[in-house]
């Protein structure tokens, strides 16, 4: 009996009861400069009571812009991920791989002075398990190895290698209070310039998320401090870090209006000297009317300014407002300021980015939209651009057999 | 009580915030990128400008290798929801 009679054979018998979800997406769109971007993106997923099979894939031709120059431009990605449950226990197996078309553009900057190299793609295989004790208890673990298939620039093949395992317990205490302890060592190797690096993190940390708010409020919080044993790109030690973040959220502010405010900051130990590295703050509002309609109408707004070595700014608005049947009309701006790599410009660019949009829906199943922007940017003088974009969203639905 | 809670936590945590971010010393020598993992998409477009190969997208978020990453900002520049800073 040949391979595929007995697949034919036994695939049957392993999908009984269970389901298979599809999904589709493609998105496309251009302008002058970049007239052929476009990302298709297809997975699906085959279900059982005690497993899942998930298969994704991704078709990706980026800008061409020059604007941050793309060191990927052309390339796909395919994901494989099993997961089986075995009682508290889930064993998840996974395999990403990952390959570049454009054989001579992915050029890439090897650590340590190395030279340059050609990427054409890397495959990882990975190794998961989650699995839950006594009294809440929980233990993460998962493993990574990348392989990547790169050449130097003198033509011979790089031999880049890398490893990542990561384990981590949390406790889920009855205090609305969660407490974890992790580690991560990750490895990396290249056997043409010699290059091995391994660096290592011990975290501990505390989440809260509160009981007893006021009506429709809720609040995280968190704290993770990490101990790092490893050295930067300049050899100098990696600096411990503490972490904090909370996030509020709080619905029917006003009617129909949801606000959400999230703010992080960043310390790091450096010896004796402790400095705070990173502040951030995220504010938003949604409003949802015409919410009998056969597509709710939305408009965000939001905001967000971030402090580090850099810093960035940035304020968004985005509404859909419907109009008939499934159609809806989609206005979007963003105005951003955040650092530029485009010699000449300047440490920081501004831009503005408006324009209308339409989408119609077909109930669940599809989305079909589309977008006319105008961007203003400010580089070396003032750049202005014109972009259209469009996309199309399937989804089938569940089928069970 | 909670009736004002429910209006003045929301301002005090933006109070609090923008007093932390005028009093940060920014732009300071920050060791390290950060990932907002509530706000990235893992949409890849940070690893497409990454000349250094120190981003990955792993459970649907970047994640960058402090011993490779240089703090050229490429990545920092091109995140379309500003997730990493």
């Amino acid at each position: 009996m040949n391979i595929v009679t007995l697949l034919l054979a036994v695939l049957p018998l392993t999908a009984a009861g269970s389901a298979l979800d599809g999904w589709l997406d493609a998105a496309t769109g251009g302008d002058s400069l970049s007239p052929g971007m476009g990302v298709i993106e297809g997975g699906g997923m085959l279900r059982g009571d005690l497993w899942n099979l998930t298969v994704q894939g991704k078709y990706v031709v980026t800008d061409t812009t020059e604007i941050t120059r793309k060191f990927l431009d052309e390339y796909s990605v395919i994901d494989v991920n099993f997961k089986v449950r075995e009682g508290a226990t889930i064993v998840n197996p996974d395999l990403v791989w990952i390959m570049d078309f454009n054989e001579k553009t992915p050029k890439m900057v090897l650590p340590d002075q190395g030279g340059m190299a050609f990427r054409h793609g890397y495959y990882r295989p990975g190794l998961g398990l989650e699995t839950a004790f006594v009294e809440n208890f929980r233990l993460n673990m998962r493993g990574l190895y990348w392989n990547l298939a790169a050449e130097h620039e003198d033509g011979s093949d790089l031999g880049w290698t890398g490893f990542m395992l990561d384990g981590r317990i949390t406790w889920d205490s009855p205090w609305n209070t969660s407490f974890q302890a992790g580690a991560v060592t990750r490895k990396s190797a290249i056997n043409k310039t010699g290059y091995a690096k391994t660096w290592n993190r011990y975290d501990v940390g505390v989440s809260l998320h509160p009981g007893g708010m006021p009506r429709n409020m809720y609040l995280t919080g968190g704290v993770t401090y990490s101990v790092y044993d490893g050295r930067d790109f300049l050899q100098r030690d990696i600096p411990d870090r503490l972490i904090a973040r909370i996030r509020l959220m709080q619905m029917g502010v006003l009617p129909s209006v949801t606000a959400g405010t999230s703010f992080e900051s960043v310390f790091d130990f450096d010896g004796n000297e402790i400095r705070m590295a990173c502040t951030a703050l995220e504010a938003g509002l949604i409003w949802k009317f015409m919410k009998k309609a056969r597509v709710p109408s939305t408009a965000i707004l939001s905001g967000k300014l971030t402090r580090s070595a850099i810093r960035t700014q940035t304020a968004r608005l985005f509404t859909r407002v419907h109009v008939f049947r499934g159609l809806s009309v989609l206005a979007q701006a963003r105005a951003r300021i955040s650092p530029t790599y485009v010699a000449g410009a300047g440490p920081y660019r501004k831009s503005y980015v408006a324009g209308p949009g339409l989408e119609y829906r077909f109930g669940n199943k599809i989305r079909i939209w589309g977008i006319i922007e105008h961007e203003r940017t400010n580089l070396t003088g003032n750049e202005n651009w014109w972009r259209i974009k469009s996309g199309l969203e399937l989804y089938p639905g569940t089928v069970s057999f | 009580m909670t009736r004002y809670a429910e209006y003045l936590l929301p301002v005090v945590v933006v109070v609090v915030g923008l007093v932390l971010l005028a009093g940060c010393r920014g732009p300071v020598e920050s060791t390290q990128l950060v990932v907002d993992t509530d706000s990235c998409l893992g949409c890849g477009e940070c690893v497409e400008v990454c000349p250094y190969g120190a981003i990955e997208i792993i459970d649907g978020d970047a994640v960058i290798d402090p011993s490779l990453c240089h703090f050229c900002y490429r990545c920092v520049e091109q995140c379309p929801e500003g997730a990493i800073y």
